[in-house]
């Protein structure tokens, strides 16, 4: 990472527009061209006066993490932001308000809480948004103004923001946003700046005109709409339940259906219904509502239906925590069901990896005639990046089966060939009548139960997918770092591959020999690209975010080799420093035949 | 009915079949089902109204669940769906909402229906999903060898009730009627002219129609719903029965001890496609509700 890399970390209570002010930052960013990476942390209750921080990365290159350190803090509400306030790094900034000191019991205000090595700014911000609007709502502009005020940043970018997320109001509510703006900006810029945040401006040529800041959940719809999907069906479940509200919207413009149906169960029925009569389906849902779904994913196996589910997970088991993050529903995702049930699973490491995957998922789809699982965690689902959508879309067109022209006699649907792929024919084409069965059956789709039948059709359904490993315009595992022979080995996938990426390029800077790759097929799993990675690594280290080690059991349970794992439940990311620890134990320690 | 008996055939009978055409909508596979199950009138009936309503066998669908009644898409010369038990309405409805154009029939026992299923039975009903929902009842589990079924009469001896069925039956006309299905009929097995009638007329009706078949099963119950116990309950509809008169329909849905044939309630309103297609329209405008 050269140039500028600052996080801003803004703290308050709900209602005190804390994410709002975290909105308008970001999207400033990302319009001047710079690459933003942000998450909010807000209380899962809908009423009350929870905790809200929304953090803000801003930097030259994305950044797939959030910094270990904040450089600058704004604190909106003392109580909730105190806690936080060491999160900032030596020399860096922390902003509040500085009005009410007089009537806040001693410790309760901020200002006895920050570290001498951070530098203090004290401001009225209460005052200042009462005399320029007529009462304290607008804070937080005036917070926001004078963060963009203290460093130098470009007003005009801000007004234009501010204009764009109060469009559909009536005019004044901008001007009067954009008035406590102003007027935070001037007494920012008017401070003497004392700490080393050095916001300069973005690279020549950065043009942020077709950036867009869009969370994992954005991405996979609009990944799912440049893929031309027909018809998606889904049951709310947090966190993937804004995908079906936004298609909701989006789909109907475009001659798409969007049914919310009354359960899981019947959400991945009516998807892979659709997929059966030639139409692009999905659905999403979460852990739960994917345990629902298993059975029905066994059908859309055995009886080769393309559909696509997004998966987006929360803590678990059960109801569990339904708004932290976890990656705990690998082993459902990649096994759930009866019976040998393979089928495709994607697992997007970061937000433009959801838009890539959830397109191309029906593509292989449709060519392996299979369900296909994009996989993402609460994490990804909610956290915002800067991606510029391509101009053309990028994923194939509808395969439409084609049944015409065929000899007679009956339809062959599950006809053994070379690679295990079958002719396909959609209902309402002439000469491909068949029917199709969650029972074991042979090449016309008949109920069939002989030995050998079962074998060779169970390695059909098998084998048809290995191909997929290879499928071009698709990252299925990538290294990162250094090549050839190295000491350490990080395999990571999912959300936590941001921080696997930070914590090893800061451990290489510490002088440990080290690499990283990311799986982002999980089944079947690329063996070809991991093996090569264990035998460069003398041990390699697999942190995710379960309690149970799910792809390190995946993962040595199909190579034969040891890993060491790293495994936390904590409903919030893996932090950096844990994952660097790890790996300056590792670097010390043992060979990898004697950790675990 | 009073006509005497004449001498059938079988030749000329198989000539007469053949050369009628309805044969082309049965596939090659042999039933698997028990000599003398009601089932058979019910392939026949299915077969004959296609025939009747002039519909090619690549343009319908035949979606079932499992069980018995649900191997019945095997059967027929149609594109089919064997699914999982009581998947069958929301596998059909992903179906018709992929393609309006095909003709859309779901099938299940009343195992299937009722018990497993029976959650998705009001929302394939309220949304008027433009499919026909035929539910072979024999009220019975056949296809694991005779266990009490949702609809199994009250005393129903069967190995998982062997001091007798405590469960008080379900009504499922009454059900469907609340569901709001735009259609719902009832026919017997054991009136296979009535129920070919029955089935071309729920077929050709735009919306969701539901038509619950009675039926014995000839092997595990010798004793409840046989031909003869059927036959003897079953009734005609009153000639004054107004179908358009939802309250009238569930009234003589409540006379389960002389259940009657024929069309229950029926009525025209916009079905699910309509619906989204009014979506669609408003989605393109750009407004938001109306």
């Amino acid at each position: 990472m050269t140039g500028t890399d600052v996080q801003f970390a803004i703290c308050g209570s709900a209602g005190d527009g804390t994410i709002a002010a975290g909105d308008i930052l970001k999207r400033t960013m990302a319009a001047m061209g710079y690459k933003v990476i942000a998450f909010d942390i807000y209380p899962a209750e809908i009423r009350g006066f929870g905790k809200c921080i929304s953090r803000v990365r801003v930097s030259i290159e994305q950044a797939y993490s959030l910094k270990r350190r904040s450089d600058v803090f704004l604190s909106l509400n003392d109580a909730h932001a105190i806690p936080h306030v060491g999160e900032v790094r030596d020399f860096g900034a922390v902003v509040y308000d500085d009005a009410p000191i007089a009537t806040i019991p001693e410790g309760a205000h901020i200002s006895a809480h920050i570290r001498p090595a951070q530098l203090p700014y004290g401001a009225s911000f209460r005052q200042i948004s009462d005399k320029v609007t007529g009462n304290a709502r607008a804070r937080n502009l005036v917070a926001l103004g004078y963060l963009a005020g203290l460093y130098g940043m470009p007003r005009d970018a801000f007004h234009k923001t501010i204009g764009r997320k109060f469009a559909t109001k009536a005019a004044s509510v901008t001007q009067v946003n954009v008035r406590a703006f102003d007027a935070g900006y001037d007494a920012g810029a008017s401070v003497f700046k004392l700490d080393d945040v050095v916001m300069a401006p973005p690279p020549v040529g950065a043009d942020g005109s077709r950036a867009q800041m869009m969370t994992g959940n954005g991405a996979t719809v609009r990944g799912l709409l440049d893929a031309d999907i027909d018809c998606f069906f889904g049951y709310p479940i947090t966190p993937a339940t804004s995908i079906m509200e936004r298609l909701a919207t989006d789909l109907p413009k475009r001659g798409g259906r969007m049914l919310q149906t009354e359960d899981e169960i019947s959400a991945i029925a009516a998807t892979i219904g659709a997929g059966y009569a030639g139409a692009r389906a999905a659905t999403a849902t979460s852990g739960p509502g994917l345990a629902l779904m298993t059975e029905m994913m066994g059908l859309g196996v055995i009886a080769e239906v393309p559909s696509v589910t997004i998966v987006s997970q929360r803590g678990g088991p059960s109801t569990g925590l339904p708004t932290k993050t976890e990656q705990s529903d690998l082993n459902l995702a990649v096994y759930g069901g009866s019976g040998d049930a393979q089928r495709i699973v994607l697992a997007p490491t970061n937000v433009e990896g959801c838009y890539r995957c959830a397109g191309i998922a029906f593509e292989l789809a449709e060519k392996f005639q299979t369900p296909v699982i994009v996989l993402i965690d609460l994490y990804l689902s909610n956290r915002y990046e800067t991606v510029i959508p391509p101009e053309v879309k990028p994923f194939a067109p509808k395969a439409i089966p084609d049944a015409a022209g065929r000899s007679s006699g009956p339809f062959k649907r599950f006809a053994f060939t070379d690679d295990g792929l079958s002719p396909r024919a959609i209902p309402g084409q002439n000469g491909g009548v068949h029917t199709i069965t969650g029972l074991e059956h042979n090449e016309l789709g008949r109920p069939a139960d002989q030995a050998d039948n079962h074998q060779r059709m169970s390695r059909k359904r098998h084998d048809k997918l290995l191909a997929a490993t290879r499928h071009p315009g698709l990252t299925v595992a990538k290294r990162f770092g250094r090549t050839g022979k190295v000491d350490v080995g990080i395999l990571g996938w999912g959300s936590t591959f941001g921080e696997i990426l930070e914590a090893m390029y800061a451990a290489e800077r510490e002088g440990i020999s080290c690499s990283a790759m990311k799986v982002v097929m999980l089944s079947p799993l690329p063996v070809h690209l991991i093996e090569p990675f264990f035998d460069d690594c003398r041990i390699v280290l697999v942190p995710e975010l379960n309690h149970e080690g799910q792809l390190a059991h995946l993962v040595s349970g199909t190579l034969g080799r040891p890993v060491v794992r790293l495994d936390r439940v904590t409903g919030a990311p893996m932090e950096v420093d844990t994952i660097l620890a790890e790996i300056r134990r590792l670097a010390l320690g043992p060979a990898a035949g004697n950790a675990a | 009915m009073n006509e005497p008996l004449k001498p059938v055939y079988l030749d000329e009978k198989l000539v007469e079949i053949r050369a009628d055409g309805h044969q082309d909508y049965r596939s090659k596979a042999l039933p698997t089902w028990c000599p003398g199950c009601g089932y058979f009138s019910m392939a026949e009936g299915f077969t004959q109204s296609l025939k009747r309503l002039g519909r090619e066998p690549e343009d319908v669908v035949v979606v079932s669940g499992i069980g018995c009644a649900s191997r019945f898409p095997f059967f027929i010369n149609a594109y089919g769906f064997h699914t999982l038990h009581g998947r069958t309405l929301p596998v059909a409805t992903g179906v018709k909402q992929a393609n309006d154009a095909l003709t859309v029939v779901a099938v299940g026992g009343d195992g299937d229906a009722f018990a497993i299923g029976g959650g998705h039975i009001p929302h394939a009903a309220r949304r008027n999903v433009d499919i026909t929902y035929m539910v072979f009842d024999n009220g019975i589990y056949g296809l694991t060898k005779g266990q009490t079924s949702p609809t199994s009469v009250l005393g129903f001896t069967t190995p998982t009730t062997p001091y007798a069925n405590g469960d008080e039956p379900l009504n499922p006309l009454m059900m469907l009627l609340a569901a709001k299905a735009s259609w719902v009929g009832q026919a017997y097995a054991g009136n296979p002219h009535h129920l070919t009638d029955m089935m071309a007329e729920a077929i050709a009706h735009r919306g969701f129609s539901y038509l619950h078949i009675l039926s014995p099963c000839v092997t595990f119950d010798k004793t409840t719903r046989t031909y003869k116990n059927l036959g003897m309950m079953v009734r005609d509809l009153p000639a004054d029965h107004d179908r358009r008169n939802l309250m009238a329909a569930m009234a003589e849905a409540t006379k389960v001890d002389r259940p009657a044939l024929g069309v229950f309630y029926e009525e025209e309103r916009p079905t699910l496609a309509d619906v989204m297609d009014g979506i669609a329209e408003r989605a393109r405008k750009g407004i938001a509700a109306e």
